[in-house]
């Protein structure tokens, strides 16, 4: 599978990992990804966390913009510094939904949403699934390409599902 | 004392350390904590990073005199960690945790 190849043909796609290979999944797509411009949703990583991993792992960050719905739990940081846009938390669906949007108005080529299944630690599977139906849509109104990351285990199959249905893609 | 709004955390964690010859107190929460320390002083308190209620970051500044080790299912950078560690901020233990790892840091931590 090359994500590549999958963003050409659709717009939308739920990648599904194991939980043994995230990590590493996480690293390939967004190595290829990262040729051109990328905002990167981050839900339980923070993104200064990703910055250091991906580039121990050669992946050129100069063109990702962070959205961390996460750090801000943790310590006190400002509302956006060094191309990252923190949000309150990571259950701040419609807060991230609007920075989203702000970004899809600036254009950019590809949205990373890491991941649909962590959303789930914060927030009931109902309004995850609504909040990732809302992106999708304001995604589909734009140019810009999406992959939407879950692990794939047995207890988040139903929002799994759920979300299959609203992207063009399940890979 | 172990902080964690998950009970399997908290049950797992406890069983353990009172295996390994650790008296427990256990809470569920940053304000639950607080509550406790007013009856007990625990030589360590094993602290999930992110619960409901009073933001654990404003928690760990009403404790005094008390080592704190963040039990956290956030991923943060090495950076981090070190800005996070400081005052009575002993150690980041990262979940999923070993078992024996934490039993490992537990000791080092208290004996």
């Amino acid at each position: 599978m090359d994500i590549i190849d999958e963003l050409e043909e659709n717009q939308t796609v739920l990648l599904l990992a194991s939980s043994i290979g995230y990590n590493d999944t996480v690293i390939e797509t967004v190595k290829k990804l990262a040729a051109k411009t990328v905002t990167y949703v981050t839900i339980n990583k923070t993104a200064s966390s990703l910055k250091e991993t991906f580039k121990s792992k050669g992946v050129n960050v100069d063109n990702i913009v962070f959205i961390d719905a996460i750090t801000k739990t943790i310590k006190d940081v400002p509302d956006q510094a060094d191309g990252i846009y923190y949000m309150s938390s990571p259950a701040a669906l419609t807060e991230i939904s609007m920075a989203v949007s702000n970004m899809l108005n600036h254009g950019f080529n590809y949205l990373i949403f890491d991941s649909v299944t962590n959303l789930l630690v914060y927030e009931q599977r109902a309004p995850v699934a609504k909040f990732i139906q809302v992106l999708v849509n304001k995604i589909k109104s734009s140019k810009t390409k999406a992959v939407f990351y879950a692990l794939s285990v047995k207890e988040q199959n139903e929002l799994i599902q759920e979300t299959g249905m609203f992207v063009d893609k399940v890979v | 004392m172990v902080v964690d709004d998950e009970q399997d955390i908290r049950t797992t964690v406890e069983t353990v350390l009172k295996v390994a010859g650790y008296a427990v107190i256990t809470a569920v929460s940053g304000d639950d904590c607080l509550a406790k320390l007013k009856k007990a002083k625990p030589d360590l308190i094993l602290m999930d990073i992110m619960m409901p209620g009073t933001p654990v970051r404003q928690v760990v500044k009403q404790i005094k005199g008390i080592k704190i080790a963040y039990l956290s299912v956030v991923r943060v950078s090495e950076a981090e960690k070190e800005e996070l560690l400081g005052d009575n901020i002993v150690d980041f233990i990262q979940k999923p945790f070993d078992i024996g790892e934490l039993l490992k840091r537990v000791k080092k931590l208290v004996g």
